[in-house]
């Protein structure tokens, strides 16, 4: 009865495993972090950028606990593209990665080459403002030090 | 005994497995059959060139469109008071059901006395001068900023976009892995673009958005203002400020399909439950006056 038990329950543990374990998924913002813990603010433990390729290991709510480099940490599921593991499973049981054409379409469509096009046939678009604009940053620390004296919750 | 029970052993690992595939959003994996590979190959070709527009390709619709609000309202360069508007609306969009985009959010107040206030594509935010002045307090400025968080999660503006333009796009950007495009192609797509930006923008300036997609932000603000510990009723409350003055510009925000009185009626019946600590709220109130030296 015991090794009946304990058959089963390895048998779950290796199956469960097997499917989340190894899967990969790419970055689609400009930059972003593998923290500490899944939350916002925990300390980052590695630095990642667009394009670049993760390994999921589990899902925790919104964040998902994955490894960079032999790094590993929590990243929100906004910074990453679910669909390119969330489609690989019916392919096979094997380990699979982000495919050359997912890759392959990270900067395609509308992108620095078409905007670059763009401004030169419309100078009077102000886009020094635009980029004047994304220089406006705040930092961790300061953004945590606001919530908390503002008597606001930590997301 | 044990013989004839592995046949439900396995239909109960089957079903684990589904499970935990379900729970943690992973597909059920199945063994590779040639022909299921091919079909899914074809689906998923088919999948790419009916996509989405990207989080990146939104971004860079989003700075154009930016630019061009930009090319008629002027910057306000007042470092303190863009550095306070960017933590109120970082704290909101960190509590929002996007809080990261391809390029962040970024908020910034244009040179205008108007009541006005623009999400563009991707997060970048312009609220005017005369709209932050227009607050009583940090959470009515906080009500303002979410209303927009909310429009850009709900993809309002790029939802604006003509579909046949983007179609044809995907013509041009086909599935191929070429990572640069032919001057021929790079004009074409240039041309789309020029249209994408144009309908965002008479969207955002000129006809403003449609009523479900007013009352939607509404209600999506709230619950974001809920979540952050701002008063979700403070975007009402603005909302009356403003019917009071009868301000309205010529596009934006109050250029809306239902009027100012209707989103009034609609919050009143949306608004989240939320006990109040005044406390907070005092401390929130003298840094929103330091700020804006009221």
């Amino acid at each position: 009865m015991i090794l009946r038990i304990l058959l089963t329950s390895l048998s779950f543990f290796l199956l469960s495993t097997s499917i989340v374990f190894g899967e990969t998924a790419r970055i689609i913002t400009k930059e972003n972090a593998l923290r500490e813990q899944c939350r916002f603010f925990s300390p980052v433990k590695a630095r990642v950028q667009y394009a670049d390729v993760i390994t999921v290991i589990s899902k925790e709510g919104d964040w998902y606990r994955a490894s960079f480099k032999g790094i590993e940490g929590c990243i929100h599921r906004n910074a990453i593209e679910e669909k390119s593991f969330n489609l690989s499973g019916i392919s096979g049981t094997e380990k699979r990665s982000a495919t050359n054409t997912e890759v392959a379409l990270a900067g395609k469509g509308f992108n620095p080459q078409v905007e670059s096009s763009y401004r030169r046939s419309h100078p009077e678009m102000n886009f020094r403002a635009v980029d004047l604009i994304e220089g406006y940053t705040v930092s961790e620390t300061e953004l945590l030090d606001f919530i908390i004296k503002g008597g606001l919750n930590r997301p | 005994m044990m013989k004839q029970r592995i046949p439900l052993y396995i239909v109960i690992l089957l079903l684990f497995s589904f499970l935990v595939s379900e729970v943690q959003g992973f597909p059920f994996s199945v063994p590779s059959i040639p022909h299921l590979d091919k079909a899914t190959k074809a689906a998923q070709e088919v999948s790419k060139a009916q996509r989405p527009i990207s989080d990146e390709e939104e971004y860079y619709i989003g700075r154009a469109v930016a630019a061009k609000i930009l090319a008629s309202y002027p910057l306000l360069e007042n470092k303190a008071l863009t550095a306070y508007v960017n933590l109120v609306g970082q704290t909101i969009a960190l509590h929002s059901d996007t809080p990261q985009t391809y390029g962040g959010y970024h908020f910034a107040i244009l040179d205008a006395n108007e009541i006005n206030a623009f999400a563009c594509p991707g997060g970048t935010i312009l609220v005017t001068k005369g709209m932050i002045s227009a607050t009583r307090n940090e959470e009515e400025l906080a009500a303002v900023l979410a209303h927009e968080v909310a429009h850009i999660h709900n993809r309002d503006g790029i939802a604006s976009i003509k579909s046949a333009r983007w179609t044809e796009a995907l013509t041009v950007i086909g599935t191929e892995t070429a990572r640069s495009y032919t001057p021929a192609q790079v004009s074409q797509l240039v041309r789309i673009f020029e249209g994408s930006v144009e309908d965002v923008f008479k969207t955002l300036v000129v006809n403003g958005y449609g009523r479900s997609q007013e009352y939607q932000a509404d209600e999506t603000a709230m619950r974001y203002l809920s979540r952050a510990g701002y008063n979700p009723g403070s975007l009402r409350d603005f909302l009356l400020v403003l019917l009071a003055q009868g301000t309205a510009a010529s596009g934006g925000i109050l250029n809306t399909h239902p009027g100012t009185a209707e989103r009034i009626e609609n919050c009143a019946h949306t608004i989240p439950s939320r006990k109040l600590d005044e406390s907070t709220a005092m401390a929130r109130s003298a840094r929103f006056n330091t700020a804006l030296r009221k």
